[in-house]
């Protein structure tokens, strides 16, 4: 045994203390009332009597001070709060992991599937037994104990209602493995997960998930499965026509039956589209918006079922997209004239072309900041602070260093993957003269001759600010007659301004995003879908951010403000059946129990001994206020 | 009052009492739910077990005793007693009820979180304890210590709240080290921090995550009210020689020479020995070397070679390092993607004329394979890049392979080429056969002359073995043979027994319908006698003008050889070619061949008399409408087209011949021309391929002079190179990045057409083979995420080289109505994981712990007093009042004692009575 409350001396104290009052009390004779009798003949008997009865009186005041002095070693017993030894070691310890993934937020039992979950759980702390210990955690995205294992009703209660749902899907298997590191070395450890089973498998990375020995209980939450939901949703930019764009919406009926559905796409609010469909169950079915137009930043799509009644998950109705901001680059070309230069940067209607002279370079480019500078035969005795294309680069100034003369050479190898080149059709361009370019350590060797021997076309990144130097005159080649020209002078600008068709609409809920942010930056605010905002740790340029609400989210790093969606598209939390058993653990299958009825133990006053105390203090009492009273006890 | 009265008063008024309570209880109290909550000046009250409040209704219990008490003592003393006993249970009652309010406090717990991972030196875990150590000496009285050690996974140190030693700060053991994850630990972290504590977690740790995001967890620990403090190692490295990485080229040509790249880390200068393995051979051209590496990353580079195979595993092994402490990291393997040399299949009817082209094709880097037959199947097909068919008579090739070439063109984009010769085009009986459907140009050329261009004789046995059903298809044939002449045309029908007969006397077939009902008039004769026959029809062909002259021969039966012989070749001296056919079983085979060899014709051995119409025909076709174009001319260009991209066709030499076809209507496209506007090479789309037609030849006959131009092999070369199955078209980019924070590998495919086009609607599977070689497959779909986009995600649970790949199927028109799945595009990739990041040797990532600690409030290197600062913050906690209630009934236990253990009242009245003699006595 061991005391909670106060420790044992202080305890030994207090009962002394109170104690000798007690005896004190009890040595002192109550001083007796003084009658007067008519006749001390009949009274002489009675002091005989008294004689005769006073060992029987002693006992009596002797039964009397025991009674009171057990009473008070039960309250200061109780002050101690004891607790049995082995509670810290024996009874069961409990690891509950509460499911709070998106599909939790299934409204098929009242209010939600969370909701139940939550009673299902707190019937299992009044079912705690005596030296039992639960711990509580949250299972979405990541896992989150709410409190520290303790077998306090009252505290497990509390940290009950601070379980909140998600938009993102459960990682079962990172909450097992934190069960299974709370209860290391526990003997009669116990993992209890309350869920609709919707967990995927019981591995990950790390391989399949061990548990020991510990009891894996599975309470079941949900009925139904009928439901419609948004599984993917996306925008994407055409990636040589900017101004319009493409969307991508994919719808699965996750329920048993066909179901028809309304599906609305808004633009910036107003209303694009309206379709309707008719899903088969199981089916996902694609749909695509081609060649749209109009609006500027946020596309959302909404679907309904055409009969008016809803379906048991609400969360995946919804989904939200944000297109490419389209910046409108400022540009600065330097050149003696080049009517194919200038031609391909008429194609693209965001470019904020200026042309200057040579000789007029270094005042016009105090004049503003340049998105990017393009030098076309004409290389500056240094790199401006700006992304830079050289064409044709020659003498010190340039960026690689530009070697031997090459007749004819043509590009024999491309690195496809670069941005800059990646769709562009340049294996048969004719050139007739150009350089060969030597590339530092860390640039990209974007095309080379010579089977790869003779660099043409280099890409890298000097002070900070990228560029990149083609070794030859556009003029001295049919490179102009392609459309690869413009394309290559448009890609290039794309990869300096980082705008290309790599953008991604919106984030996913339940992984970390590192969401791109200007240099210099350390710290961001983000302002997340329900109004909350959160500081952002800013790591490598990136802010780093796990992301668990779907809608639109606004980041805001000094003046810039940038604005990104995020998504549960997750087929899988669609799909809200409520499985039978849990995903298959250390090889065995837990089949599902309902919530109610779960475990019948005995309620009582588990690990309360100073409630026991108490309500015998209140048994004594009552027992020695009678005796007392009627003499019983002196 | 009446005692009775009395009496009956005082027990109604504890009933009433007692139910009043009672109803108040059940009202206010059992039905108000588990708790009861209120707030009084800002605070927050609550009875966590209101119900035990039940315990006070036992009140009128001790009034009713009281009532019937046989205490001595005075009536005040006897109610303040009863009070006092009351306010006692009700004191008990409010304990039992379990009141709690929230308060605030500034008690700290503080949970140290220690990497123990490989990566962290001996000494380092030294320093982890000191730090323990120095906060439990500097913990302030009310505050909690706590400790988390972790490297794979966490672990929490059990540790007294009391304990002033700080334990000994113990790895995890064998092969739990090789990983660090530091968001899982903070999250056991916090499952340890009781309630009513501000909660601090110090990281003690380099940084080095290879699980986990130490940022976004950070985030959540703000949310959760942790805060954050970061002690990173300070010791240095121990010496240390780690391979980052190795680097090949993506793609690697067949026989090409290139770089690996090592990215070799040393933590101090030393030389090691360096081996590369290709495959399980050491690295041919520079497989061994003794490195002195510089502190740091030090770049190695060795030259390699692949001569065959689609990919190869490279392994780099770094040993007798001095100073090393981990071997794991000595080895990394990536996995090079060889891009074999394009392979033609160049199928040439007369294979010792192959060499001219195959040698062209090889010195382009072509695999040119002239041995194997056509292909039967597509599988068989798609071996092949490009399929050359050459001066091959029709009957050489089935119509399976044809079907298979078609196929092979439509459906999986391969370049197809038909080359002329003697037997191309018509002239070796392609007519109206699955090639020339699939061909751009047709081979019915039209007549260029007024004249006639073809002179026919039909020399039919009619003997008597003839009769029935031969004779009446032996008059169809001839029929036929009538149909498919032109109208210029001539045609003479000879029938033969003993003597020869002329049915039809040398007339243009435009009279098809005398022809035919002379013909009609055919019926059986006698015996056989050919010489006769033959030369009648000799003489009347001699008699006509016609370019071509041509003989064939029917009979199922023998016949005297004499003159045979002298009596063809005269006919050859004249160029009368004579072709014969035998009909069933009793033909002098020896003679109809010698007649077909010496007439330069061919010779048909038939057993079902129902095939003479369409032998006829093709005869007739081969001679007739397939003319060859014997002449010197220099092919023309019409059209421009990239492969002839420096190709100098106008200084090209002569081509000999050509066989005479006719282009098909555009899409088909005239590239080269004769002088006489005649198709030398055409191209067109077939599906998703490209079929050629080359009527000229491609060897030492009518391209005799081609095969010395300098450009011959660059003309075929730049040829076939754009026509063949263009799988670098069809290869979309894919790019795949191992997540270190999930151990998940993302591939990333996009699929953008050149026309600005999203290609949806794609199937696509995503397969990982490895760890190489040799390494199991694993092949899961890749759902399409956005416009032209689609995305795997898997688990990369084993170390070394993984191949990538991805199909994308499209379903296909196979235009017979039937729809099929075909693989449009496909893209390849690799991704290595040589070994736990654990030991890549990484610098300590200071700024991580940094940023997660300022993430939360945190800061760097905190002194032990700042860990136990609250620096203001007060956190609310549920306070317990019941051991308050205690102390109270304590206080009213010991108070009723006294009321009832000393007399209190009526003391006056007493003394006033001692005065008196009285008696003494008690009650």
């Amino acid at each position: 045994m061991f005391f909670a409350g106060l420790p044992f001396a202080q305890l030994l104290a207090i009962f002394g203390a109170v104690g000798f009052g007690v005896l004190v009390l009890y040595i002192l004779k109550l001083r007796r009332r003084v009658v007067a009798v008519p006749f001390s003949p009949l009274w002489e008997r009675i002091l005989r009597d008294k004689e005769a009865t006073s060992l029987f009186s002693k006992l009596k005041r002797l039964l009397s001070l025991l009674l009171q002095l057990a009473l008070l070693a039960l309250l200061v017993l109780a002050l101690g709060d004891p607790r049995r030894t082995e509670s810290l070691i024996k009874g069961r310890t409990v690891v509950v992991l509460v499911d709070a993934s998106a599909s939790m937020q299934a409204t098929d039992v009242s209010p939600s599937r969370l909701a139940q979950a939550k009673d299902a759980v707190k019937n299992l702390i009044r079912n705690l037994g005596g030296s039992d210990r639960m711990l509580i955690a949250q299972m979405d995205a990541m896992v989150t104990p709410l409190g520290p294992m303790t077998d306090d009703a009252s505290v497990l209660g509390g940290q009950l209602d601070n379980v909140h749902p998600t938009d993102a899907r459960a990682d079962f298997p990172r909450a097992l493995r934190f069960a299974s590191d709370v209860l290391r070395g526990v003997e009669s450890g116990e993992i209890v997960v309350v869920s609709d089973g919707q967990l995927g498998e019981a591995s990950d990375a790390s391989g399949p998930v061990h548990v020991g020995n510990a009891k894996l209980t599975y309470m079941k939450v949900g009925q139904r499965d009928r439901n419609v939901g948004i599984t993917q949703f996306s925008v994407r930019r055409y990636p040589l026509d900017k101004s319009r764009y493409e969307v991508m919406l994919e719808l699965t009926d996750t329920g048993a039956a066909p179901e028809d559905v309304e599906i609305q796409l808004l633009g910036d609010g107003t209303l694009v589209d309206v379709t309707k469909l008719r899903l088969q169950p199981g089916v996902p079915l694609q749909r695509f918006y081609p060649q749209l137009s109009g609006a500027n930043r946020r596309l959302e799509a909404k679907i309904a079922l055409v009969d008016g009644t809803a379906d048991d998950l609400p969360a995946d109705d919804r989904a939200y997209a944000l297109l490419p901001e389209r910046h409108r680059a400022k540009v600065l070309v330097v050149t003696p004239g080049n009517t194919y230069l200038e031609a391909a940067l008429l194609l693209d209607e965001y470019l904020d072309v200026t042309d200057v002279l040579p000789a007029a370079y270094p005042e016009a480019l105090k004049t503003a900041t340049w998105d990017a500078v393009i030098f076309d035969g004409a290389t500056p005795p240094e790199m401006p602070k700006a992304n830079v294309l050289y064409l044709d680069p020659r003498g010190p100034g340039a960026p690689v260093k530009v070697t031997d003369a090459l007749k004819q050479p043509g590009f024999d190898k491309i690195d496809r993957k670069h941005p800059v080149v990646r769709y562009l059709g340049l294996d048969d361009v004719n050139v007739a003269l150009g350089h060969k370019l030597v590339p530092e350590t860390g640039d990209k060797v974007l095309g080379a001759s010579d089977g790869g021997a003779s660099p043409l076309l280099v890409a890298g990144t000097r002070g900070g600010y990228r560029f990149v130097a083609m070794g030859f005159d556009v003029r001295d080649s049919d490179l102009p007659l392609r459309t690869a020209w413009p394309l290559f002078v448009i890609d290039c600008i794309n990869w300096f301004t980082d705008e290309d068709a790599q953008y991604l609409s919106a984030f996913r809920t339940g992984e970390v995003w590192r969401i791109p942010v200007a240099g210099g930056i350390t710290a961001v605010t983000v302002k997340l879908p329900d109004g909350t905002v959160q500081s952002v740790p800013v790591h490598e340029g990136r802010a780093v951010l796990l992301g668990e609400q779907a809608g639109f989210y606004e980041l805001t790093a000094g003046e810039q403000r940038t604005e990104f969606a995020a998504n549960l598209l997750d087929v899988s939390e669609s799909a809200i059946a409520p499985r039978d058993a849990l995903p298959v653990v250390d090889g065995r299958t837990v089949a599902g129990q309902p919530v109610h009825g779960l475990r019948e133990a005995p309620i009582g006053l588990p690990n309360k001994a100073w409630m026991g105390l108490l309500f015998a203090v209140a048994l004594l009492t009552a027992l020695e206020w009678a005796t007392y009273h009627r003499r019983l006890t002196v | 009052m009446r005692p009775i009265v009395r009496k009956g008063l005082w027990a109604a008024m504890l009933v009433g009492l007692g139910l009043a309570g009672l109803w108040l209880y059940l009202r206010y109290v059992w039905f108000a739910g588990a708790t009861i909550a209120w707030q009084r000046h800002g605070t927050d009250y609550e009875l966590l077990n209101p119900r035990n409040l039940g315990i006070a209704l036992f009140a009128p219990y001790f009034l009713w005793v009281i009532g019937r008490s046989l205490a001595d003592l005075p009536l005040a003393q006897r109610i303040l007693s009863a009070a006092l006993r009351v306010a006692f249970v009700i004191v008990l009652a409010l304990g039992l009820a379990q009141l709690a309010r929230t308060a605030t406090t500034q008690k700290v717990c503080t949970v140290y979180v220690i990497d123990v991972s490989d990566s962290i030196p001996d000494a380092a875990l030294d320093d982890a304890r000191l730090a323990v150590q120095s906060a439990l000496d500097a913990r302030p009285k009310d505050d909690l210590v706590r400790l988390v050690t972790f490297a794979k996974r966490p672990r929490a140190v059990p540790l007294a709240d009391d304990e002033k030693k700080a334990p000994t700060i113990e790895r995890h053991g064998p092969g739990l080290g090789g990983a660090t994850d530091i968001a899982s630990a903070l999250q056991l972290a916090y499952g340890l921090f009781p309630e009513g504590y501000i909660r601090h977690a110090v990281v003690l740790s380099d940084g080095v995550q290879t699980d986990g995001d130490l940022l976004a967890e950070a985030n959540r620990a703000g949310s959760y009210k942790v805060k954050l403090f970061s002690i990173p190692y300070k010791r240095p490295v121990p010496g240390e020689v780690a391979v980052r990485e190795l680097r090949v080229p993506d793609k690697i040509h067949e026989g090409e020479t290139f770089d690996v790249h090592a990215q070799i880390f040393s933590s101090v200068p030393q030389s090691v020995k360096v081996v590369l393995m290709q495959g399980e051979l050491v690295n041919g051209l520079d497989g061994v070397r003794h490195v002195d590496l510089q502190a740091g990353d030090n770049d190695v580079t060795f030259k390699s070679r692949v001569v065959e195979g689609t990919q190869v595993t490279y392994s780099l092994t770094v040993s007798e390092a001095a100073q090393d402490r981990f071997k794991e990291n000595n080895t990394a393997t990536a996995v090079a993607a060889i891009i074999a040399k394009p392979v033609v299949l160049y199928v040439e009817g007369n294979p010792a004329r192959a060499s001219y082209l195959a040698n062209a094709l090889a010195a382009q880097q072509f695999n040119v394979d002239t041995t194997s037959p056509l292909p039967t199947t597509l599988a068989e097909a798609e071996r092949y890049d490009f399929i050359v068919l050459s001066d091959i008579p029709e009957e050489r090739v089935s119509l399976t392979q044809q079907e298979t070439i078609e196929q092979y063109v439509r459906d999986t984009g391969g370049g197809f080429l038909f080359a002329g010769g003697e037997s191309g085009y018509g002239l070796g009986g392609w007519s109206h056969s699955t090639i020339e459907r699939i061909l751009p140009v047709r081979m019915d050329a039209e007549k260029r002359r007024d004249e006639p261009e073809v002179a026919m004789a039909l020399v039919i046995d009619r003997s008597g073995s003839m009769t029935g059903l031969p004779l009446e298809m032996a008059k169809q044939a001839a029929k036929a043979t009538a149909d498919t002449l032109a109208a210029d045309d001539l045609l003479e029908v000879i029938v033969f027994d003993s003597l020869p007969t002329r049915i039809v006397r040398m007339t243009p077939a435009k009279h098809r319908a005398r022809i035919q009902s002379d013909i009609a008039r055919i019926q059986a004769g006698g015996g056989t006698e050919i010489f006769p026959a033959l030369d009648a029809a000799y003489q009347a062909l001699t008699a006509t003008r016609a370019k071509k002259k041509h003989v064939i021969l029917l009979t199922d039966g023998q016949a005297p050889q004499n003159g045979i012989r002298d009596l063809v070749q005269a006919m050859a001296a004249e160029s009368i070619t004579v072709s014969t056919v035998g009909l069933g079983g009793g033909i002098d085979e020896t003679l109809l061949r010698m007649i077909s060899e010496v007439g330069g014709g061919r010779f048909y051995r038939v057993a079902d008399p129902q095939s003479l119409p369409r032998i006829f025909t093709r005869e007739t076709e081969m001679v007739s409408r397939s003319a060859a174009v014997e002449e010197y001319f220099q092919p023309k260009v019409v059209s421009p087209a990239d492969f002839l991209r420096g190709v100098d066709i106008g200084s090209a030499p002569f081509l000999h011949g050509y066989v005479a076809t006719k282009m098909k209507p555009s899409p088909a496209q005239e590239i080269l021309e004769s002088e006489l506007a005649e198709p030398i090479l055409a191209r067109w789309h077939v599906g998703l391929g490209w079929t050629l037609a080359w009527t000229s030849d491609v060897k030492n006959l009518w391209a005799v002079e081609w095969l010395r131009w300098p450009q011959w092999g660059q003309f075929w070369g730049q040829l076939v190179r754009e026509h063949m199955r263009q799988r670098r078209r069809q290869v979309f980019d894919m790019r795949a990045e191992l997540d270190p924070a999930t151990g998940h590998v993302h591939a990333v495919l996009d699929a953008i057409g050149g026309d600005d086009r999203f290609e949806n609607h794609l199937g696509a599977n995503f397969t990982v083979t490895g760890p190489q070689p040799g390494g199991p497959t694993h092949t899961q779909p890749m759902p399409q995420t956005a416009p032209g986009r689609y995305e795997a995600d898997f688990p990369l649970d084993r170390y070394g080289s993984f191949l990538l790949h991805a199909s994308l199927d499209k379903p296909i028109d196979d235009g017979h109505g039937n729809v099929r799945t075909a693989t449009v595009a496909e893209s390849f990739g690799h991704i290595t994981n040589s070994y736990p990041r654990e030991y890549l040797a990484l610098a300590p990532d200071v700024a991580t712990l940094t940023q997660a600690a300022a993430a939360t409030g945190g800061g760097l290197d905190p002194t032990p007093a700042a860990v136990f600062d609250p620096a203001g913050e007060v956190i609310r906690y549920h306070e317990d009042l019941w051991p308050r209630f205690v102390g109270v009934a304590i206080a009213l236990f010991l108070l009723d004692l006294l009321v009832r253990r000393v007399r209190l009242f009526d003391r006056k009245k007493t003394a006033k009575t001692m005065a008196r003699p009285t008696l003494r006595g008690a009650v």
